[in-house]
């Protein structure tokens, strides 16, 4: 996505800034799939050229539907992603500081982390039947493991000099996980964020898409078996837009939380 | 996304027997909310259609449709009473009952139109493909939306009525959206559709060369509503309501099959301009008995149960 042009052509070029590259490949992404069912490369009838799609969404957009879909698709991300956030940094900061809870937990969540949240449903829809409370648990499932497994690195990469210090000058528990663990911690619970953000999208879709609670991807799925090829895309569409969104939004939320943080203070101001 | 629909009902078989029934609610105006869960097919118009000409706020039901992307997530949502009624075809149904599944039909939902050639579902190949009949499907590919369910044992169905050897056919599980494609790039030999992909792939040239719902039997139910014994045991009044209202809404929907198009447009996205096209399934008064002994037979013959369940019990 991003592009790191270190303007390599010397003085006379300047390189295109990287919003302006990313609208490029965005650009080159639309003629391809415009032209590719124009040419006969694939067929019409299955992959509509991309202005079907967009007359399709904007066809879409013109529904109340549409909007109640959305709203509901991204609630529920947002709500999974807050919850597995939350759990992840208070259950990491605390098995982190723990070692022996560590040492006794490490295998167990070796063992539950990957298994694939879609192997959840047949739980999921037997605690909650189809609604979004399904979707929820896939949700927070996936998305918990990617902050818990940051922040524990997050913890084990604590300066031991440091650490030292603030046991030489007998901070309290919670001084030194304020002082020390946290601020060491942080950044690498902001990449688990930012991946749970990602993975909490993805699963949010599926859920709706397999189970059938509300939202974008239970619309997806209607239209698949309504043959609506056109507004199955456009739905896509949407889907992929809110993914670029939710990375956007990650990466910023990245920065202004780690600002003091030298993996930030080296990045260039974009 | 088969494979899950599978885990999940293997899951739902083991676990779910002992959740009890929730209590439907009434609320402020005296309607009894009532929860049913169905997959946004043509099948399911009649009760979209009924909702909206009131029959079932008439019986003081209030309906909430819950919309399921299969059979498999709706059984396990009737079995533990998160819904209280569901709509499945009755090869699941069978299969859910020689397994012991605790579930009562409560009113049929749709059914074969019982014409040959003109049903709502069927078999299609492409125009210049060397099958002719039904007969000529063995030891062709044929593509089913569920392995082991009711469209491969009726088209098996329909192969021994063309006087063919059913036994040679290979089936693969293909979801309805993704075989028309398939069948235009020559993965299989032909694919068994229902509407609208049938009516789009008349459209696209293709030839139908089977109505494996008509070949199966008479007057063919294929699916219908149900509910879980508890809830039939605990709401005795509530089925009853629930079945009169279906009741009606089967009548409305076929009486006026240009309303029950129009509806289409309200939970599909089926294309209004395919509407006209579309064969509706026949919405029949009630189950009919022998059409439902021939599918438990079909299953038992297939491998898909090893011994026929009550047909008598399952139903009302």
């Amino acid at each position: 996505m991003t592009a790191d042009a270190p303007g390599r052509g010397g003085r006379r070029h300047r390189p295109l800034p990287a919003w302006a590259l990313g609208a490029l490949g965005l650009a080159g992404l639309v003629a391809t799939v415009e032209a590719a069912p124009r040419i006969g490369l694939v067929d019409e009838r299955y992959l509509p050229p991309f202005s079907a799609m967009a007359a399709a969404l904007a066809e879409q957009t013109g529904q109340r539907e549409f909007w109640v879909s959305l709203t509901e698709t991204l609630r529920g991300w947002a709500l999974g992603l807050v919850l597995a956030t939350l759990a992840g940094v208070a259950l990491g900061l605390l098995v982190g500081a723990l070692p022996p809870l560590r040492a006794a937990l490490t295998s167990t969540i070796e063992f539950l982390r990957p298994i694939p949240s879609v192997a959840l449903i047949p739980l999921a829809v037997l605690l909650f039947g189809t609604d979004m409370r399904s979707t929820l648990l896939l949700v927070v499932y996936a998305s918990f493991w990617q902050v818990l497994v940051q922040v524990l690195y997050g913890v084990r990469d604590v300066d031991p000099v440091a650490r030292e210090t603030a046991r030489s000058f007998r901070f309290r528990q919670f001084t030194r996980i304020r002082t020390v663990l946290w601020p060491t911690a942080l950044p690498y619970a902001m990449t688990g964020f930012r991946l749970g953000a990602a993975v909490a999208l993805i699963l949010e879709i599926t859920g709706e898409l397999v189970i059938g609670s509300p939202g974008l991807g239970a619309q997806i799925a209607v239209a698949q078996t309504s043959g609506a090829v056109a507004a199955m895309y456009a739905l896509v569409i949407v889907v992929g837009l809110i993914g670029v969104a939710v990375n956007a939004a990650a990466r910023a939320a990245e920065r202004r939380v780690l600002r003091w943080h030298p993996s930030v203070r080296g990045e260039a101001v974009a | 996304m088969k494979r899950i629909s599978a885990a999940l009902a293997a899951f739902s078989l083991l676990a779910l027997t002992a959740c009890g029934g929730e209590t439907a609610t009434k609320d402020a105006s005296g309607e009894t909310t009532v929860k049913v869960s169905v997959i946004p097919i043509v099948d399911v118009a009649p009760i979209y259609l009924g909702d909206k000409q009131g029959f079932f706020k008439e019986q003081g039901l209030k309906l909430e449709l819950v919309s399921a992307q299969g059979g498999a997530a709706i059984v396990p949502a009737v079995v533990s009473g998160q819904v209280e009624f569901g709509f499945s075809n009755f090869t699941s149904l069978l299969i859910a009952k020689s397994k012991n599944l605790p579930l009562k039909v409560v009113a049929p939902g749709a059914g074969s139109t019982g014409a040959q050639g003109k049903d709502f579902g069927g078999v299609l190949v492409k125009a210049d493909s060397p099958v002719k009949t039904a007969k000529d499907l063995a030891g062709k590919s044929v593509a089913v939306n569920t392995l082991n369910n009711i469209n491969d044992t009726t088209v098996r169905a329909s192969i021994k009525a063309a006087g063919g050897d059913a036994s040679g056919v290979k089936f693969t599980e293909l979801a309805f959206p993704d075989m028309l494609a398939a069948l235009d790039k020559g993965d299989v030999d032909a694919v068994q559709v229902v509407e609208p992909f049938l009516a789009t792939g008349l459209k696209a040239g293709n030839r139908l060369v089977a109505s494996n719902y008509v070949d199966t039997a008479p007057n063919l139910t294929i699916a219908g509503y149900f509910t879980s014994e508890q809830t039939a045991e605990a709401q005795p009044e509530l089925v009853t309501k629930f079945t009169a209202a279906m009741q009606k809404s089967l009548k409305y929907a076929a009486d006026n099959p240009d309303a029950v198009r129009q509806i289409l447009l309200t939970y599909t996205k089926i294309d209004a301009a395919l509407l006209p096209d579309l064969t509706l399934p026949n919405f029949p008064a009630e189950v009919n008995k022998d059409s439902l002994d021939t599918l438990a037979a079909l299953a038992v013959q297939d491998g898909l149960i090893e011994t026929a369940p009550d047909t008598a019990g399952l139903l009302p």
